[in-house]
């Protein structure tokens, strides 16, 4: 690479902070809402910095952030909902994956296609459908129908990472395992499984996340306070419009969110990986 | 065997024509009378007098609506003669509504002249291609606006033969000797064409790029310079005879010509600006594409078939085909949406502009979407034998499974030994993937809703789809007790698909599929490249930064943007409002709520912004693996960086990127939370654009509709099943799946 001339670096450096305005400005107006303690609803002057800064509506929310539930109560639902979800779809996913993987049978080109197919679409083409069929069940607003609609959304697109991940192990290494004398179910758990590991535990992180930053779906299986998650509670503010003070939501907000962050900033290259199907450039 | 094939080539374009004459002539008389009717009667009722009275010098006196050119006021004219005579309709504003009131007789007879003349049209077409024929006899908005007293019959005739004629001059030995006379009937054809309508001109435009295109190609460098001048000199005549017989043919022209051709031009800049209509229309930039969308969804039962929609999606499929057999229309067809797009006036009539290079298109499209399915048919023949012919494994290199037998033995063994594994994971993934969808295909034929939910949950649902799809229970009507589920078949489909493509949805979500995902590929392939050079300052810095956007949940995102542009609360009204317009900047974008092009701006801003990371680390990973030699040796020859860029960079950059490019479109496509906060946040009080989804989820929580929430579901998975193939087509993944 050849190096830059003084002004190439000057020019670059400002196109390059245009691109950081643009990145930072909306996540400054939440940060700027969050700690703002003189909103009483939405807000109603323009300021740069918050008009009285306040750790106030943070304690508020780490207190009560949903009518009259502990924070805690909700936090443990979206990490029981999150983390239940997660394991249901990658345990109930793994076998097929390595079938997938490993053996030929018929009709497994269209299987694939299948699989491919629901992991793309869209989580309201499963929650009609799962809407009616858990209302049926008599189970359509417990912890567990969020579990299970989070597993469902979740569950073909780890059948999907997972087979990639065992198809990238090569093949020489299981044949030597089998060869000694190793099962098809001892060469997965010795040597499949060991090897595969990161590549599941990040699949596994993103359904963990899709399930704990999901909101507005899960609205339809709620109907009590005490089963609402921490990521319901904010869109709970927003439909009651300015009736709270938006210091709250924003708070809300960027403690939800800052779990997120720290993982996909720590995570990256991985996580693009899992999220690009296996397609990734490298 | 050739003379079968011209056989049938003959009887299908007949078939074309009776089944444009049949439809055109079924909706002239069951059509009711629309706006702008009667002011072209009474036209046509001033000409009737002329004609009547012998002295053809009225001709250069009357013109009602002088802003539209007269010829096709004159042939309703002359169609109306033989119908009794009535008083003169009274003179009404152009915004009248439509006067039901209208003599019969007088109606029927002008609205037939456009039949005949859109007949004709449909006939030239099909001797084009008479599937093409086929397309236009039953686009439904054709048949509408040529089977009404409207000035579109005519033009669309006299362009489309503008065109045919200038094809006939340079058909045969390239332009630099068009055959003259052919040449001078298209000039003829296209002054007619301006003194029927104006913006039927474009043909003229479309003419001139080919024309320019096609000298390009063919001047050879040692005749270019006798080629090139004696080709000004032709297309210059060329454009002189068509104003010529523009001002020859438009007797209302001859006493004063320059001051009633400057009022007639600059009143349509003048209503395209101010009139009220156009205003409160309110029509987004992107209408024409949403008329293209949608069959004509007024007085339906005038239309015997309603395919409008998919004519257009099979255009667009055919475009490529059309481009490299007959170049022109395609430059028809694009020149014609772009002034469409751009024209402020947005009336479904100027579609007439462009269907007939849109039926052509499609006729290209259905061939080509033929032949794909024939090929990959053809190609997964040996897929489907697989398991059958095991000796074709054998000749395979790549056999996954680690112990090696005679071919025959090791399939069947590692079939058997799969199961186990299969099982168990087939059997959660029925149960919680497919089961849901195939149930949910089931509610989709039901009329499942909010009224309803009792019933179905109470057994109602397996009662009337078992009934339905054995046949034992006819499908429902709309007039069926609201209480009970009823089985209704496939005609949900129908009415769904027909309300949602009214309203724009499909063509929405195509529309914001191409420009988000063009967007955050031009911010995160620039990103990309602005990082590329490792002796970029702060490198690391900026690259966390840019990546906060993909880290922070969707939804947050739209927070934070709602947080800025929100109206009344949000951080540019509030500025507005305490700072004064003048000193903001952007302010123009308060109110962007009420205007749908500023709508769609907001939240394409808002998709960038939550976008573009992703393509800026696949472009990133992308730039990684290129060998750093190319561009060496691109230096060395002195590239400027623009070229390197274009002729180095993208080329091996673009097959890297595809498989990124094409999920973020899947997402795009299936875009839910961005558009659900902010419909949230409006509480459905102001209405936003969205996507299918986003709709789908709208139906649920709000309508409780939950069989058209289903029929809606299957519909976005019918076209992301396209998405799909395209993926597994280009990415390595892909590979994965056909060869693995």
């Amino acid at each position: 690479m050849r190096k830059l001339t003084f002004w190439r670096q000057a020019g670059r450096q400002l196109a390059l902070l245009a691109i950081g305005i643009f990145v930072l400005f909306p996540i400054y107006g939440l940060l700027r809402m969050a700690f703002d303690g003189s909103l009483k609803g939405a807000a109603t002057e323009f300021h740069w910095l918050p008009k009285q800064f306040s750790l106030q509506p943070m304690l508020a929310v780490l207190d009560r952030p949903y009518q009259s539930v502990q924070f805690s109560t909700i936090l443990g639902n979206s990490l029981v909902v999150s983390f239940s979800a997660a394991i249901l779809a990658l345990a109930l996913g793994v076998s097929l994956a390595y079938a997938f993987a490993r053996f030929r049978f018929p009709g497994r080109q269209s299987g694939l296609f299948v699989i491919l197919l629901t992991a793309l679409l869209p989580p309201i083409a499963f929650t009609t459908p799962l809407y009616i069929l858990l209302s049926w069940l008599g189970i359509r607003t417990t912890l567990l129908a969020l579990v299970l609609v989070y597993a469902a959304f979740a569950m073909p697109f780890c059948i999907w990472n997972l087979r990639a991940a065992f198809q990238a192990i090569p093949k020489e290494t299981e044949e030597a395992a089998y060869l000694d004398g190793a099962g098809d179910l001892a060469t997965f758990t010795y040597i499949s499984l060991p090897l595969s590991l990161p590549a599941i535990a990040v699949a596994a992180l993103i359904a963990f996340l899709t399930a704990y930053s999901e909101f507005t779906i899960g609205w339809l299986f709620v109907s009590k306070p005490d089963t609402v998650t921490l990521a319901m509670a904010i869109y709970a503010i927003v439909t009651t419009g300015a009736a709270q003070p938006w210091s709250q939501l924003g708070s809300l907000a960027i403690l939800m969110s800052i779990p997120v962050v720290v993982i996909f900033l720590l995570l990256q290259r991985a996580l693009l990986e899992r999220m690009m199907f296996g397609a990734a450039g490298d | 065997m050739k003379k079968y094939l011209l056989i049938l080539r003959i009887l299908a374009i007949l078939l074309a024509v009776l089944l444009a004459w049949n439809l055109r002539s079924y909706a002239l008389t069951s059509l009711p009378v629309d706006y702008d009717e009667d002011d072209y009667l009474r036209a046509a009722q001033e000409y009737a007098i002329v004609f009547r009275s012998g002295d053809l010098t009225g001709l250069t006196q009357f013109n009602y609506r002088p802003e539209h050119p007269p010829l096709s006021k004159i042939i309703y004219g002359l169609s109306i003669l033989p119908a009794s005579e009535t008083p003169l309709l009274p003179d009404r504003p152009t915004s009248a509504g439509p006067d039901q009131t209208l003599p019969r007789d007088q109606l029927r007879n002008a609205r037939t002249a456009g039949a005949v003349l859109g007949t004709l049209t449909t006939l030239l077409v099909a001797l084009l291609n008479p599937l093409a024929g086929f397309f236009l006899a039953i686009h439904s908005w054709t048949i509408k606006y040529t089977a009404q007293v409207m000035l579109e019959a005519l033009p669309a005739l006299t362009s489309l033969l503008a065109v045919l004629a200038y094809r006939r001059s340079v058909a045969q030995n390239g332009i630099l000797r068009p055959k003259l006379p052919w040449l001078a009937l298209s000039a003829t054809f296209l002054g007619l064409t301006a003194v029927s309508k104006y913006i039927y001109c474009l043909v003229g435009i479309a003419i001139l790029i080919d024309w320019f295109l096609q000298n390009r190609q063919t001047g050879k460098p040692d005749n270019r310079q006798t080629g090139t001048l004696a080709n000004w000199l032709t297309i210059f005549a060329w454009g002189l005879l068509s104003i010529i017989v523009f001002f020859a043919a438009n007797p209302y022209l001859w006493p004063d010509p320059l001051s009633r051709l400057a009022d007639s031009v600059f009143y349509h800049a003048r209503y395209s600006t101010g009139a009220a209509e156009v205003a409160s229309a309110n029509f987004p930039l992107w209408q024409p594409f949403n008329w293209l969308g949608m069959s004509v969804p007024w007085s339906q039962q005038a239309f015997r078939v309603l395919l409008d929609p998919f004519i257009t999606l099979l255009a667009a499929f055919g475009l490529a085909r059309l481009w490299k057999k007959e170049r022109v229309y395609v430059i028809w067809l694009i020149t014609a949406i772009l002034f469409l797009l751009a024209w402020p006036t947005k009336w479904p009539q100027y579609l007439l502009v462009l269907t007939v290079p849109l039926s052509l298109a499609a006729a290209e499209g259905a061939i080509s979407l033929l032949e794909t399915i024939r090929f990959s048919v053809s190609k997964s023949v040996p897929n489907i034998r697989f398991p059958v012919l095991p000796q074709a494994t054998s000749t395979r290199k790549s056999i996954r499974s680690p112990i090696r037998f005679s071919a025959l033995p090791q399939a069947i063994r590692s079939q058997i030994r799969s199961l186990p594994w299969l099982l168990p994971g087939l059997l959660a993934f029925l149960l919680l993937t497919i089961f849901p969808l195939l149930f949910q295909l089931g509610m989709s034929m039901t009329s499942l809703n909010a009224q309803s939910l009792r019933d179905g949950l109470q057994g109602g649902l397996v009662r009337e789809l078992w009934g339905g799809l054995t046949g034992q229970i006819p499908a429902a009507g709309q007039d069926a007790s609201p209480n009970q589920v009823h089985f209704i078949g496939l005609r949900g489909y129908g009415w769904v698909f027909d309300y949602v493509s009214s309203i724009g949805l499909p063509v929405f979500t195509i529309l914001w599929t191409a420009l988000s995902v063009s967007l955050q590929l031009a911010l995160g392939l620039g990103a990309a490249l602005l990082l590329w050079n490792q002796h970029v300052a702060f490198r690391k810095t900026w690259q966390v930064l840019f990546i906060l956007p993909w880290a922070i949940p969707e939804a947050i995102g739209a927070l934070m943007w709602l947080n800025i542009f929100a109206p009344i609360s949000g951080w540019l009204s509030l500025a507005v409002k305490d700072f004064g317009a003048q000193n903001v900047p952007f302010s123009f974008l308060v109110g962007w709520e009420r205007n749908p092009n500023q709508t769609l701006i907001i939240l394409l801003l808002a998709s960038l912004w939550y976008g573009f990371p992703f393509l800026m680390m696949a472009a990133s990973a992308g730039l990684k693996m290129l060998p750093t030699e190319v561009f060496d040796a691109a230096a060395i020859d002195g590239a400027t960086p623009w070229q390197t860029f274009r002729h180095v960079t993208w080329p091996l950059l673009t097959p890297l990127l595809v498989p990124a490019i094409i999920i973020r479109a899947i997402f795009a496509f299936n875009q839910f939370y961005l558009f659900q906060m902010f419909v949230q946040f409006f509480g459905g009080q102001q209405y936003i654009p969205v996507t299918l989804s986003t709709f789908s989820y709208y139906l649920l929580y709000r309508g409780s509709e939950f069989g058209v929430s289903a029929i809606l579901n299957i519909i976005t998975i019918l076209m992301l099943i396209g998405f799909v193939i395209l993926f597994n087509r280009w990415s390595k993944a892909g590979e994965g799946v056909t060869y693995a």
